[in-house]
Parts: structure tokens; sequence; C-alpha cells
């Protein structure tokens, strides 16, 4: 056991075990909140880059241009300090609300872009029926085309929503204390890089096999109607 | 006010420039090695080969399910750490190394589904033909498969120049890392040195998103981001 304990000594990383438990709270709570929030503007994006009007289409492509070719990191910055020195009400927030702030700006154009294939994978004479039976936009909206946009959907959201897990590994840079924190913490207080990294590296791989297995199980449940009505 | 972002600008810009030939260096080497590594690993998985195809598997998993954050602490304080010399390297050869290993699995996903994109009916008229398995893949599945990588290949290439800003934790000087030295001479303009870098950021990175967009309508939609 003693060349377990000499690569890996478990038993360092039991002492920092509630710390990890925290750094994982955090991780999941930033998470959480920018994957609702970013769903949520992201069907806003989808919709104003699928209207006609130049007035809401040209906005939202430039956003989404502006975010898809700049680094994460960079907006993260921008955001931190941006945000308190442009907003007023921003002056009083704490780290995490600016970590969750840049998270949404950074994932919604990707959500967005999701949601408008979606929508758009909706096939033509659904919409065209529902009109004939007198549905208004709302209506088709609801009754039609979410629906059915959400099950071809889910799969790539569900891709996106682990890419987004990963991003919180960056809120550290920002002194937010999430999961990849708590690594750094254990060794900058020990200098035991293995027990340190690989705890977190595994930690993540967790937290992605269960959102792959997810997916799966999604596949399988939708692989009835809405996958085969597409092709 | 103008003139002191002008005067601002052109006094950093030749120490920015600096890092963005750095940056433009490192993502070149990660796209360049990684493709040849994520090559290779996508041709064993899309062959079946037993136990290659689950070890490779693994690898594509453990990298695409961990963030590049924790993959590049992991080559540059684990890997130095274990003991065996080739591995003490410096923190450049580190970032370098972590990011075409982090390149390659997301290559070799792209490569398989692209061989496996091309209809079957190729495969099996080419053994009809009486070509060996090699003659198959290098003279009708491969061509055909390539053109299949461009669109997905040039959105990684793009998320390959985005990562090469985490490489300025470890000290690479980068533009990321440029910025940062260049605010502690000018610390009252940290939002427009920011907003800078993101600029010229955006000058490499837009073309490319332009060109995926192009090919993606010439060679039909890339796969979305989906897991397997």
């Amino acid at each position: 056991m003693t060349w377990l304990l000499d690569f890996y000594n478990y038993r360092i990383v039991a002492q920092y075990l509630d710390r990890f438990a925290e750094g994982l709270r955090n991780t999941l709570t930033a998470a959480g909140f920018s994957l609702v929030l970013s769903l949520l503007f992201g069907t806003i994006i989808a919709l104003a880059l699928l209207s006609k009007r130049s007035a809401f289409h040209r906005p939202a492509a430039a956003y989404v241009a502006f975010i898809r070719a700049t680094p994460l990191l960079v907006q993260i910055y921008l955001v931190y300090y941006g945000f308190p020195a442009l907003l007023p009400f921003a002056k009083s927030w704490n780290d995490m609300y600016f970590g969750i702030a840049a998270l949404v700006l950074n994932s919604t154009p990707y959500m967005g872009e999701i949601i408008r294939a979606g929508i758009e994978s909706v096939p033509r004479g659904q919409i065209e029926g529902a009109k004939a039976v007198g549905m208004d936009y709302g209506q088709r909206l609801r009754h039609i085309v979410l629906p059915q946009a959400f099950a071809n959907t889910l799969p790539p959201l569900l891709g996106q929503t682990a890419v987004l897990i990963k991003d919180t590994s960056l809120l550290s840079i920002i002194t937010v204390f999430e999961f990849t924190s708590a690594g750094i913490l254990l060794n900058s207080e020990r200098v035991k890089p293995n027990e340190s990294f690989l705890t977190i590296a595994l930690g993540y791989l967790l937290i992605y096999l269960v959102i792959l297995l997810l997916s799966r199980g999604v596949k399988q449940w939708l692989a009835g109607p809405a996958w085969n009505a597409q092709a | 006010m103008l003139e002191r972002y002008w005067s601002i600008t052109t006094s950093l810009l030749p120490f920015l420039w600096k890092g963005f030939l750095e940056t433009f260096y490192v993502s070149l080497v990660a796209i360049i090695a990684g493709s040849l590594i994520g090559a290779l690993i996508g041709v064993v998985r899309s062959q079946r080969v037993p136990l290659l195809t689950g070890l490779f598997g693994l690898y594509i998993h453990v990298l695409r399910g961990t963030p590049f954050l924790v993959q590049l602490y992991v080559f540059y304080f684990v890997l130095p750490n274990t003991g065996i010399s080739w591995l003490s390297w410096d923190s450049r050869t580190a970032a370098f190394v972590a990011l075409s290993v982090y390149t390659s699995s997301y290559v070799a996903e792209i490569v398989k589904a692209a061989i496996e994109a091309v209809p079957r009916g190729q495969s099996e008229a080419a053994t009809a033909l009486g070509m060996s398995r090699i003659q198959r893949l290098w003279y009708v599945v491969f061509p055909q498969a390539l053109k299949l990588t461009v669109p997905p290949m040039s959105s990684v290439y793009v998320m390959i120049i985005k990562s090469t800003a985490i490489l300025s934790v470890v000290g690479i000087s980068e533009l990321t890392r440029q910025g940062e030295v260049s605010i502690l001479r000018y610390p009252r303009d940290i939002l427009f040195i920011y907003g800078l870098i993101a600029f010229i950021y955006f000058l490499y990175c837009y073309p490319v998103l332009r060109f995926a967009r192009w090919a993606e309508h010439r060679v039909g939609a890339a796969r979305t981001v989906d897991l397997d």
C-alpha cells in the first residue's frame, strides 16, 4: 500500500473533503444558475436570429459573433472589471455573481444557436398545419414548434451543459471558490499536486459521465417520434 | 480621452504583437500536432480494432470530460512530479503538450465520424474489386471523408485559439498574459486593455469562423455539440 500512499495520499484528500464539497457545491450552483439563465436568454437570441427584422437579428448576430470569436477568460476579465465600472448596481456584487454573469454572457449564444437549429428542424408543414387550424404565433410556438424543437435539441443542449460545467473551472481565476479552487488550495497548502489535481480531474470526469449517461438515456427515450419524423 | 487611448494603443502594440505571435504559434503547433495524433486515433476507432478502440475511447472521454484548465495543471504540476526524467519539462513544453493532447481528443471524434459518414456501399464496392482494407481506406474512404472534416475542424481550430488564453495562468507570454503585464503599466485602463485584447482575438478567430460557415454550406452541416 505504501506505493499508493506515495503517489496518491488519500488521507490528505480526506482532510480536505469539506473544502472539496464546498467547491463542488459552488461549481454546481454557478453552472445551474448559468444554465437556466442562458437557456432563457438563448431562446430570446434564437428568436431574434430567426426574425426577418434587421433591427432584431443584426444586434443578435453581432453579439453571437463577438462571443464566439473571443476567449472565455478574456470575457470573464471584461465582466469582472467592466461591470463594476459601467453598471452601478454591480458594485456590491460578490465574485460569484460576476462569474455567473460572465458564464451566462458566454453560453447564451451557444444555447441560442442550438435552439435556433432546433426550431428550424421543425418541418414547415407542421407550422402550415397549425396556421390552417387557426392558431396564432404564440399558440404555434407553444403547442407546435417548441415541443418538437425541444425534442430535437435536448442531446446537444446536454452536450453544451457539459461544456458549461467545465467552463466554471475558469472562475477559479477570479477567486470564486469552486471545485478547481479547492484543488489549488490543497496544492498551495500542502504542495501535493497529485492529490490536488487528480482529485478534481476525477470529480469533473464523474460529473461528465453522469451527463453522458443522461444524454444516452435521452436519445433512447426520444428515438421514437421526434427523431424518426425528421428523416 | 481618445488621444490618451490612441497613445496607449500605439505604445502597447509592439508588446501585444509579441503576445499575438506566441498565441499564433501555440495554436498552430497544437492544431498540427493534435491533428496528427487525433487522425491516428480516429482511424483506429473507426475500424473497431479490439482493445485499442476501448482504450482510445477512454482517452477521449477523459480529455473531453475534464476542463482544459485542470488538464493544464496536471501537465504542469503532476507529470513533472512523477519522477520520470523526461516528464520534468518547463512550463512552455507542458503548455504545448497539454494543448496538443486536448486538441487530439476533438480531432479523433471528427475523423471517426467523417469515416463513418462515407456510405458503406463505397467500401463494399472496393471490396468487390478486390482491394485490401488499407487500399479501401486510402483510395476510397479517406478522400471522401477528408472533405467532411473541413467544417468541424475549422470550429475546433477556433476553440484551440480561444483555449490558448488559458495558458496565461502558467505564465506563457501569449496575448492574454501580455495584456495582464500591460495593465501593470496602465492600471487605470484595465478595461480598455482587455477590450483591445478581445478585439485582437476577434480579428484572428472571426475569419476562421466565417470560413467554417462557408465550408458548412459547401459540405453540409457539421456535427453540433454532442457527447457521443
